[in-house]
């Protein structure tokens, strides 16, 4: 028998709870759902649930977008990027192009896509034009980038690769000493890739109870449900709430094409920084591929190290689960998603987004102005 | 970027499958589905293109269900 979403709230409602749990959802997915659903309102107030880090358009280093626009306007090429990507600012004086979309307009070959497969496509139409395709993802969307070159990418496509791995920025998070967070909320689809086993470090290292979870209401109330009874019961462990899907090693196809394509590096988030084993980069058997290797480089060291959010725009820290939304001064007055100021707000990932989509209209005193007071 | 969507295969063609839901067709490519024996009228959750696991009629259906609301609230 399967249990529905009210059941689960009633379930979690009876838990003797004596204290405050927060709960970081790290999935952008997670959270759409979640501010849908309003779970926050349905859940008990000693109830919190933190936004996390799964918003891959948010964390893109603005260098890579940066050097996606050079590209696009400076060389004889097509562009191929996710329609997420086009709206998202880079830090340029007012006169030069903030985003690809902007880059489009001023005339450069600019196109959405919705899969590495309409790359490939774009590529063999167009023979005698390289075709730079700018994959920003994390595991689930670069896995595809990886099964599309072992499969075989036509000579003039060329990857910009900005692929990042979810769970270095959450040990990021709880090793810095500071979380803010007492359970985890595990990605589902990244866990059906990547396989759940991933994720247990924060259950070995960190002592933190963790539940992978789905997409619908039931999904993510059980992995609530779980995580809490973790914490009461003093026991936790790593557990799969996500069962049709999430399997003991993940995809295996898709997890070898993922390592025979790229290796792992410590790689830049923006706003963030370098986190350690966080990023995919074409190993040399694809160098042929790579547009870092046949493409000029446009960006200056002083951008890697400037490469931040955009001024008054609190991204990284809404990225970090550090303050809601809300919390961001600039959040409903100068940015909204017509006019974003920032990725959060531009992407269908990013929490400001789904926060502003869903009806979430009024500031927040802070969770912040909360701790100090 | 992350979600994944059930389709249904109505045909198999080298790593190209095509496959249904909501009355939609796509072409998916299944070169991450090398280990799983995959037959027409199966289910698949698809990314970007590309079928990421199997998964069984029932769930297919569930996942619908909460898409339908999803997009029902745009
Ligand atoms: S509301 Fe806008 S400016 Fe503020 S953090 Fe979100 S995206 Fe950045």
């Amino acid at each position: 028998m399967t249990i529905s979403a009210n059941q689960w709230l009633d379930r979690i409602r009876s838990l003797p709870l004596e204290r405050t749990v927060r709960i970081m959802n790290v999935c952008g997915g997670h959270e759409r759902s979640i501010s849908m659903a309003g779970l926050r309102k349905a859940l008990p107030a000693s109830i919190e649930l933190i936004p996390g880090p799964g918003c891959p358009v948010c964390i893109c280093p603005e260098e890579d977008l940066f050097e996606a626009i050079q590209l696009a306007l400076h060389e004889d090429i097509i562009l191929v990027a996710f329609g997420d990507m086009l709206r998202v600012p880079v830090n340029v004086k007012k006169c030069d192009a903030r985003t690809l979309e902007q880059a489009k307009a001023r005339g450069a070959d600019i196109r959405p896509l919705a899969s590495p497969t309409e790359a490939v496509k774009i590529a063999r139409e167009n023979p005698e034009t390289p075709v730079i395709f700018f994959a920003a993802g994390f595991e689930t969307t670069t896995a595809p980038v990886a099964a599309m070159l072992v499969e075989g990418a036509p000579d003039n496509l060329f990857v910009l690769l900005s692929g990042r791995l979810t769970w270095p920025a959450v040990a990021m998070l709880l090793e810095s000493g500071d979380a803010g967070f007492d359970a985890l909320v595990a990605p589902g689809h990244v866990a059906t890739v990547m396989g759940p086993e991933e994720w247990q470090f924060a259950v070995d290292k960190h002592n933190i109870p963790a539940a992978i979870a789905g997409f619908t209401p039931q999904s993510l109330l059980a992995a609530m449900y779980s995580v809490i009874r973790q914490i009461i019961d003093g026991r936790c462990f790593l557990d799969n709430c996500y069962p049709e899907l999430v399997r003991e090693g993940g995809n295996p196809a898709a997890r070898r094409q993922l390592q025979q394509a790229f290796h792992v590096r410590a790689a830049n988030w923006r706003g963030i920084g370098i986190i350690p084993g966080s990023g995919y980069v074409l190993r040399t058997a694809f160098m042929q591929h790579d547009a870092r290797k046949h493409f000029p480089d446009y960006v200056e060291d002083a951008r890697k190290r400037a490469g931040e959010m955009p001024p008054g725009c609190d991204c990284a820290k809404v990225v970090l689960g550090k303050i809601y939304p809300n919390e961001c001064r600039l959040y409903g007055k100068a940015c909204v998603p017509r006019n974003p100021v920032g990725p959060c707000m531009v992407s269908d990932e990013g929490a400001c987004r789904i926060w502003w989509a869903n009806g979430m209209r009024q500031p927040s005193p802070g969770k912040e102005a909360q701790a100090n007071g | 970027m992350c979600l994944g969507i059930p389709m249904q295969i109505r045909g198999i063609e080298g790593y190209v499958a095509r496959c249904e839901a909501k009355g939609i067709e796509r072409d998916v490519n299944l070169f991450m589905m090398q280990e799983e024996e995959l037959a027409v009228d199966d289910f698949v959750v698809v990314h970007v293109g590309y079928a990421i696991q199997k998964i069984t009629p029932q769930e297919a259906q569930t996942a619908w269900e909460l898409y339908d609301q999803m997009l029902a609230a745009g």
